[in-house]
């Protein structure tokens, strides 16, 4: 595909989960996991997705590799609409599509030893040459010795588990990597290796990734573009740079503020939010930011706003700013 | 008071050991004492040392979500511990427990008593389990990673709950934590641990301005700032290698293997926790103008 702009478009994905039928009940609201979101990401650009648990993150990523159904939307991948792929096409297409999971410990299988994990790429797309002198290359690539394939994943830590797991996903030379938190289970010293060693393999092999946190710092650290996520919708997406300078949106800002600082002095001014991320089943009328906005006004509770264009490629869903 | 280290370094356990809570056999503590309003903790038998638990320190975990009985509703958990310590009856306790609730800023008190766990969120839980903890006056609250469970916005609610309640009560709090930016937030001192031991103590600002310890400052610059001024792609300062497990602690001080100022004396010799000055205590063997 040589047009950049085309490589992953996502527009208006929706994603309904049923919730459980009550006794008699005839209609029960479904679980709006993600409502609507579009956007798309350049090859070898990062994006990162954040927000608070339960605002469909995970969701965004799995339904964007179509691990899920989506209720509704499209996502194009490279020009083609993953939805119309037949199950083969499917799984010929993930060959570029890849995901490192949060939790090393539960993604991979621990009754088998490290160098079947990693033969397990290899064999489901039918490559059967030099299998061995990969998974030996890859194992060196992300800075574990040789003598690792015959481990087995508890007699390893967490750190070496999660390089095992990036080896798993660039193993066939992926364009797309989906990262789903994948530092917030490792120790503050093994992440700065684990960010810096897929930061190598970006430059490297050019993969554009989709970097899903809750951690503000780290996406800014990482990633070329921000959007935030809150119940299912993004609210704010501009460049990194644009996002930490100026943030619009009042969730980002309280975000931002939230991010607990070896710096004392900034703490004065924040932004405070209360209470709970509202259920996703029964969503606020309105901004459904409104019930814990610091700055809410009484438009908030009745219009939606919808993502506008304030600045070029910054866009922010709030009516405050839409004055 | 904060206690920060990675996993493993035996935050947890220093503070289990505190309230004696480790099982015995198989674990023992070998030796030391643990000196409480002048009594040592350890020469207390079970029956004197359930007087202090709960009343005198008190503690909250990690995980909201397992550290509270799932088939119990909140008010009957709360009112275990007021039963347990104080001479009320139920009906007092109910009233207390209401009232508890409303002390850590929980909405409709009254219903939430009558809530089981599930049906609450993470940071409700968490708010619960500090009002159990707050139910008889401790002196002393042992917080176990408090908001590593918790998501960021929460988080600063729950942190800014305990730095209050701290003021309120005038209680102390030993905070344990792999993460040093919830430590600036409320604690005054700090002590950095590795590999179950106190590398480095000191007065949080101090400390974090100016660390001595080569692992204390590892730590620091690991950690992503955020600050507008950060080029794309720069690389983060990592600290090698892993934490050594508890069975293969190396020789000499066990940092050095990770360490890049170590010499041949660090793994000959362990060095041993100096003072420079009242408030500050370090283990290394270099000047901390050389590192």
């Amino acid at each position: 595909m040589t047009d950049n702009s085309r490589f992953l478009e996502v527009k208006d994905l929706k994603k309904y989960f049923p919730s459980k039928k009550k006794f008699l009940a005839s209609n029960t609201p479904s679980v709006r996991a993600l409502d609507g979101i579009s956007f798309t990401l350049k090859k070898g650009e990062t994006l990162g997705l954040v927000g608070e648990s339960g605002c469909g993150k995970s969701t965004a990523a799995r339904t964007l590799l179509r691990l899920e159904t989506p209720t509704s939307g499209s996502v194009h991948f490279k020009g083609k609409n993953l939805a119309s792929l037949s199950e083969a096409e499917l799984r010929n297409q993930r060959k570029e599509m890849q995901m490192i999971f949060q939790d090393p410990f539960s993604s991979i299988n621990p009754r088998r030893k490290i160098g079947e994990v990693l033969r397990e790429p290899f064999a489901i797309h039918g490559f059967k040459e030099n299998v061995s002198e990969a998974i030996t290359k890859l194992l060196d690539q992300v800075g574990l010795s040789s003598d690792y394939v015959n481990r087995y994943s508890h007699e390893m830590s967490g750190g070496q588990l999660q390089r095992v797991g990036i080896a798993r996903a660039i193993a066939l030379n992926p364009t797309l990597v989906v990262a789903d938190e994948p530092v917030s289970a490792l120790d503050v010293s093994i992440q700065a290796q684990i960010i810096n060693l897929m930061m190598d393999f970006r430059e490297k092999m050019g993969i554009a990734f989709l970097f899903i946190s809750h951690d503000m710092s780290i996406v800014e650290y990482f990633c070329d573009r921000v959007a935030v996520m809150y119940l299912g919708k993004i609210v704010e997406i501009a460049s990194s740079e644009e996002i930490y300078k100026r943030p619009e949106h009042p969730y980002t800002e309280a975000l931002l503020n939230a991010v607990p600082g070896l710096d004392s002095a900034q703490k004065n001014q924040k932004l405070k939010v209360r209470g709970d991320i509202p259920d996703p089943s029964n969503p606020p009328k309105g901004c459904s930011f409104h019930t814990r906005c610091p700055l809410k006004e009484k438009q908030c509770e009745e219009i939606e706003p919808t993502l506008k264009e304030i600045a070029p490629g910054h866009h922010v869903a709030c009516l405050l700013k839409e004055r | 008071m904060a206690l920060v280290g990675e996993s493993g370094c035996g935050k947890t356990v220093s503070a289990l050991s505190i309230l004696r809570l480790l099982p015995d056999p198989p674990a023992k503590i070998t030796s030391g004492e643990i000196i409480f309003s002048d009594r040592d903790l350890l020469s207390l038998n079970a029956k004197q040392m359930r007087e202090i638990r709960g009343k005198e320190i008190a503690m909250i975990f990690q995980d909201p979500m397992t550290s509270l009985n799932p088939v119990l509703t909140v008010g009957e958990q709360l009112i275990e511990t007021l039963l347990r310590h104080k001479s009320l009856n139920r009906k007092e306790t109910l009233k207390k427990s209401a009232q508890l609730l409303g002390k850590v800023e929980l909405p409709s008190p009254e219903e939430k008593l009558k809530k089981y766990p599930h049906q609450l969120s993470g940071g409700m839980r968490q708010r619960v389990l500090i009002a159990m903890a707050l139910a008889c006056d401790p002196k002393i609250l042992i917080a176990d990673e408090p908001t590593t469970a918790l998501d960021v916005l929460i988080q600063a609610q729950i942190l800014e709950l305990l730095e209050s309640l701290k003021k309120e009560t005038g209680m102390s709090i030993l905070l344990i934590t792999h993460d040093l930016g919830v430590v600036t937030e409320i604690a005054e001192r700090i002590m950095v641990m590795y590999a179950g031991e106190g590398v480095e103590i000191g007065s949080t600002r101090d400390l974090l301005d100016n660390p001595h310890h080569p692992y204390t400052k590892g730590l620091i610059s690991s950690r992503p700032k955020l600050e507008p001024t950060i080029e794309q792609g720069q690389r983060l300062t990592e600290i090698p290698g892993n934490v050594p497990p508890p069975h293969q602690r190396p020789t000499g001080c066990a940092f050095h293997p990770r360490c890049d100022w170590s010499i041949d004396k660090c793994k000959a010799q362990k060095p041993l926790l100096q003072n420079i000055n009242q408030n500050r205590q370090f283990s290394c063997h270099l000047q901390p103008e050389s590192i």
